[in-house]
């Protein structure tokens, strides 16, 4: 069974220099935390905030790229997490075809934000992660912990 | 007085992924050994790390953003013909990549993100005449003289996000 999840933003982790991409379900009854690097961060933030830079970005041009084939972004699936590292999937049409590439989620999160594409998640995955854990880690966040993304 | 383009392409090899002693940047050097042209783009430590890694045969255990690009390129069945530093424009280089799914197709780049696709899918790089024309002259090559001994040659220099300097190698003065 898959989930329909949706990006509700992303917030700073001091103590490990790094981003959560915090991703919930239509009803906020499941949530699922992704911890990604600054750069990534910057690729999810700047197509939730819907930046044009002057120059295209990585995932800009990924995106280029499979316009310009008509390659069609379907979906992006979180597929599984081992040893706290999260798998995605990215679905793709594409002449008369599906295809499916292993991805980052960051990367195919990145790229479903600027195809509009739904992203996805199984079950299995967000009974993995251990939401307990999380929800106390994020009660003890202060306000200033939140705040606009340095890019 | 009006200039006639020069659009002949020189093949580029990259030479190596360098720090700048001044800035927090990275700096690609692409070199042709036959004519002795040299192309410095500087670029920021993530897209120079994209190059570094492709460059040292780097395999992650995820794959990366460029990883990904050439990953779903070789899914789909795209060639990358080539890439081509096409032109610098207020110190911002522009870049063309080359694909083909049959159908030959242009899609517009940085020079860091068709150099990163094009080291792993392993089409030729190239650069206009044009180009080299405007980006050269002696004071690039005096400064990589001065910098050369260090490109390649520092280990895991693009994971550190400290800026080092390096005394000796440069001064201030030079680069402005």
């Amino acid at each position: 069974m898959l989930t329909q999840m949706k990006v509700r933003g992303l917030l700073f982790d001091p103590y490990n220099n790094a981003y959560i991409v915090i991703l919930r379900d239509e009803h906020c009854a499941d949530m699922l935390p992704i911890w990604v690097g600054k750069s990534e961060a910057g690729a999810i933030s700047f197509a939730l905030e819907q930046v044009s830079p002057p120059r295209p970005t990585t995932h800009d041009l990924l995106k280029s790229i499979l316009d310009n084939v008509d390659a069609k972004v379907l979906s992006a699936v979180v597929t599984d997490l081992k040893d706290n590292t999260y798998y995605a999937k990215i679905h793709l049409w594409y002449g008369d075809s599906e295809y499916s590439v292993d991805s980052r989620p960051s990367d195919a999160i990145a790229l479903a934000l600027r195809a509009d594409a739904p992203i996805f998640t199984s079950e299995d995955v967000l009974r993995k992660q251990s939401s307990e854990e999380l929800e106390r880690w994020l009660e003890n966040l202060k306000p200033e912990d939140f705040g606009k993304l340095e890019t | 007085m009006s200039v006639e383009q020069n659009t002949d392409l020189i093949p580029l090899a990259v030479l190596g992924v360098t720090e700048d002693p001044n800035t927090d940047t990275r700096i690609v050097i692409l070199r042709n050994d036959a004519t002795a042209d040299v192309l410095p783009i500087w670029m920021g430590q993530t897209e120079g790390a994209a190059i570094r890694h492709a460059l040292e045969d780097l395999v992650p255990p995820r794959p990366t953003s460029h990883d990904l690009m050439a990953s779903l390129a070789a899914h789909l069945e795209i060639t990358v013909t080539r890439v081509v530093v096409t032109d610098v424009r207020h110190n911002t280089y522009f870049a063309a990549i080359h694909l083909s799914n049959g159908v030959e197709r242009t899609v517009d780049a940085r020079p860091s993100d068709a150099i990163a696709l094009a080291l792993r899918t392993g089409c030729p790089i190239y650069v206009t005449r044009d180009v080299l024309n405007k980006s050269g002259g002696d004071n690039v090559e005096t400064w990589l003289s001065r910098i050369a001994p260090d490109v390649g040659g520092r280990p895991n220099g693009d994971t550190d996000t400290t800026p080092r300097r390096r005394t000796g190698t440069m001064n201030r003065t030079e680069r402005a």
